[in-house]
């Protein structure tokens, strides 16, 4: 954690009454990077983004925001930033045009071209009333306006609640353009796929607690491949091969069925293995981070799923350690 | 009809918190009436008194022409009159469209009928539970005027005729949220046709035209309950009643669900500069509001002010009358400063709705995207409070030149300029509800509802203060009361100051408590 991160959070806690929602949070952003920011419903995120806007005060912990306190510094701060609230609600009598203009007047403007630009690719017809407009369209207009800002950081609240996959691409590639402007994004998000395509950093939290925190990359190697194959004879050592789990292999008529997940450094060596018996197919399923997020999400819920075989008793391994914020499997199962 | 039983336990259950207080309240205030009106007319000559004096057109313009104001029954219906006439058509109205429009616009309703329910049955089933609603308000009714010693016949009878009079507006409401978008505009409709009916009544009553008759209002009245009764006449209400809701039902079994009679056309592509200021939002969200009680204030005004010349007649003729109205240099001067109170009245039913949408803009989760924006707490706030006092300094100042304008045509003689000033007097006092709505939004916002309970009380004050002579203390804790009676009395400026002073102390601290809180707070 540097202390140019655009955002800093530490500890943060803040209960309503008798429920604590947020129990020491962390979270760093750094400049120039999308920041996913994933967890189930009822997590915190939108309670996190509110702190870091000040529009609800912090109980316990530290919240650094563009290098100034949210709460005090707030109007000054939210001249440098857009904000998309998880929840759009537009004035019922105004027109979607008119919605997008005050909106983006509220944080101080926005850029005339790329207005245009979003409000056509879009596809968003700015002269309806916004009480016409589907649950869809009324997230368009709130998207255009923090879109269209002319912001350093991006705080989107589930942005793509309500579009339809066409729209979805759309988002996801202004997203794109936005960081190669050098925008800083933290896109709070339920849905790993969305973040998957956009993060270059993911940060999941679940009963206001950050649970773990990493890039893609090092969250993807710590996730497990899992390998099928079916082989002319049975292939010998791979039980040795470091990194290999849930070894299973069965005659399978003439040739010999093999199953097993392995990390991402010692792919190559086991599959090896099965080249020297002599491979016959070979389905290899990448590493995907949704298995992750059902496991930091799972881990202790009660009445949890039983595990699909592959991954059976590896849920600790499952979760990396980065940062040192490793907090997830405590107890678990 | 399918799904019917399920409908009436949901609207049971999600309207009966807002029915208990509508019956408590009413039924308070209608017990807290007769039995005040007993202990003060407790002999005949007393209540004739009270004949001899009311029997003027200007109350007969306000509170309508009661029969048999030589009874108790007589005079404790002249005192309700003015109140009943507002607040049971307010109730039907209020609890259907809570029940109809406003469940279609929030989207509950489609989810209701993509069960096992009849199109019908959500209507029926609102209508079925006002309907119970207004049948345990005539029997509070009922019982509080008798215990009150009001014969038992009138007592009934003027109880149905006021419960008919609920159940017309309620039915209307419900024929309205089949043909128009929204909830508000179903207000806005009842809330017109109640003005027109009101209007309608007093014209009809002072100068005895037959449009009475066109009035439910007038309905009401024409029963006379303490005169010679005419229980025929409360067919009248509840054949109109019986045929609006069956239009409603009919209505709702073949229209779209979400759809309206009228719907707004394509819009303006960009929002001007003004609207993209915190000062031109406000204006843009307080506007229908404001005109709103601009209208009905200046319609109030012109109607009172045209009969000007009626009660000055009538006071020259009647000296019992100066026991309510005492004759100052103009002799239309206290019929004027008693229309100048209800108008302050309306100003702070409209400083309370008015700061209300402060806090539904919150609710409704439309103020945090403004914060969340460079636009501080304080400005935005501002910005709102501005709209509001403003808009109250011109309902107040348009409404009071009306009226005076009127009364001096009419009557040849005084000025406009009095009756201004007597009606921007009660600014200060109007600010101070409009303080205690700010301090609430800013300290307590889940509790803004108390702001209506303050508006309510002082209502109550206000009508009723004089005719039931009530206790000097109770009528200190109104605002409204330090004012005097101007455009008659004088207006103590030490007064209007120390009122001012106390609504900035709680707007002060209104602004000071929605800085340190959380938004949105639910």
């Amino acid at each position: 954690m540097s202390t140019d991160d655009v955002v800093t959070v530490r500890g943060l806690v803040k209960t309503f009454g008798a429920v604590r929602a947020l129990d020491g949070l962390d979270l760093a952003v750094a400049p120039g990077e999308v920041h996913g920011f994933l967890g189930p419903n009822g997590a915190g995120k939108s309670t996190t983004l509110r702190v870091l806007l000040g529009l609800v005060r912090a109980d316990a912990g530290s919240v650094r925001l563009l290098g100034g306190d949210p709460w005090h510094d707030a109007t000054r701060l939210h001249g440098r930033l857009a904000y998309l609230p998880g929840d759009v609600s537009l004035w019922p009598g105004l027109t979607g045009g008119q919605c997008l203009d005050v909106l983006a007047a509220a944080r101080g403007g926005l850029v005339e071209s790329r207005r245009r630009e979003l409000v056509e690719r879009f596809d968003l017809d700015p002269t309806k009333r916004a009480r016409d407009y589907s649950k869809g369209n009324r997230q368009k207009v709130a998207l255009v306006a923090a879109l269209a800002a002319d912001a350093e950081l991006l705080l989107l609240d589930e942005p793509t609640a309500g579009l339809d996959p066409l729209m979805e691409r759309t988002f996801q590639d202004v997203v794109h353009e936005r960081r190669a402007d050098g925008v800083t994004v933290l896109l709070s998000s339920h849905l790993m796929a969305e973040v998957e395509a956009l993060a270059d950093r993911v940060s999941i939290i679940r009963h206001g607690r950050t649970v773990t925190t990493g890039s893609l990359a090092d969250l993807r190697r710590h996730t497990r491949t899992t390998v099928h194959a079916v082989t002319s004879t049975e292939p010998t050592g791979l039980r040795a091969v470091t990194g290999v789990a849930d070894l299973v292999i069965e005659p399978a008529g003439p040739h010999t069925d093999v199953r097993f997940s392995v990390d991402a450094d010692h792919l190559d060596d086991a599959v090896g293995r099965l080249h020297a018996a002599r491979l016959h197919t070979l389905t290899v399923q990448p590493p995907s981070l949704d298995t992750l997020f059902l496991r930091s999400y799972d881990s202790d819920a009660p009445g949890a799923p039983p595990d699909d075989g592959a991954h059976a008793g590896r849920v600790d391994d499952s979760i990396p350690e980065v940062d040192g914020r490793h907090r997830a499997g405590r107890g678990a199962r | 009809m399918t799904g019917l039983g399920p409908l009436l336990r949901i609207r049971w259950r999600t309207m009966r918190r807002s029915a208990l207080v509508w019956v408590l309240a009413l039924v308070g205030t209608m017990a807290a009436t007769a039995v005040s009106v007993a202990e003060l007319y407790d002999t005949p000559t007393k209540v004739q008194t009270y004949a001899d004096a009311i029997a003027t057109d200007a109350l007969v313009a306000v509170n309508g022409r009661v029969e048999g104001l030589d009874t108790l029954g007589g005079i404790v219906q002249d005192e309700f009159g003015f109140l009943a006439a507002f607040l049971m058509p307010l109730l039907g109205v209020g609890l259907v469209t809570a029940a109809t429009r406003r469940e279609e616009e929030s989207g509950r309703l489609e989810q209701l009928l993509a069960g096992r329910v009849d199109r019908r049955a959500p209507v029926l089933a609102s209508l079925v539970v006002v309907v119970v609603t207004v049948v345990v308000t005539m029997v509070g009714f009922a019982v509080s005027l008798v215990a009150a010693g009001v014969p038992t016949e009138g007592s009934v009878l003027y109880s149905l005729s006021l419960g008919a009079l609920a159940l017309v507006f309620a039915a209307l409401a419900a024929l309205l949220a089949q043909v128009v978008l929204h909830a508000r505009a179903v207000y806005g409709v009842a809330l017109a046709v109640l003005a027109v009916a009101y209007v309608f009544r007093g014209v009809g009553d002072v100068r005895g035209w037959w449009v009475v008759w066109l009035s439910p209002l007038g309905w009401a009245e024409r029963t006379a309950p303490f005169g010679e009764p005419r229980w025929w006449v409360l067919l009248v209400p509840l054949v109109v009643a019986v045929l609006l809701a069956g239009a409603a039902v009919v209505l709702a079994a073949r229209r779209d669900l979400g759809s309206a009679l009228w719907r707004g056309g394509a819009g303006p592509e960009r929002a001007s500069t003004l609207l993209q200021r915190p000062l031109g939002l406000a204006w843009a969200l307080q506007r229908g509001s404001f005109v709103g009680w601009l209208v009905g204030s200046t319609v109030l005004a012109a109607v009172m002010g045209s009969l000007a010349q009626e009660v000055v007649d009538a006071l020259t003729g009647n000296p019992a009358l100066e026991v309510y109205i005492s004759l100052g240099d103009d002799p239309a001067d206290g019929f004027l400063a008693m229309v100048v109170l209800y108008l302050a009245i309306l100003g702070i039913g409209y400083v309370v709705q008015a700061l209300g949408i402060l806090r539904q803009e919150e609710t409704e989760g439309r103020l945090e995207p403004q914060l969340a924006g460079t636009v501080a707490r304080t400005r935005w706030l501002g910005a709102h409070l501005g709209v509001v006092l403003a808009g109250l300094v011109v309902i107040l100042g348009a409404s009071s030149a009306v009226l005076g304008l009127t009364s001096a045509s009419v009557t040849g003689v005084g000025s406009v300029w009095p009756v201004v000033g007597a009606g921007l007097a009660y600014v200060p006092a109007v600010i101070v509800v409009a303080g205690l709505a700010a301090a609430l939004f800013g300290l307590l916002p889940r509790g803004y509802v108390a702001a209506w309970g303050v508006f309510g009380g002082v209502t109550f004050i206000a009508f009723l203060g004089a005719g039931l002579q009530m206790p000097q203390w109770l009528l200190d804790v109104s605002p409204t009361t330090h004012v005097g009676t101007p455009p008659q009395g004088d207006v103590s400026g030490v007064a209007l100051a120390v009122l001012v002073v106390v609504a900035a102390a709680l707007t002060a601290a209104g602004v000071v408590g929605f800085r340190r809180r959380d938004v949105p707070r639910g």
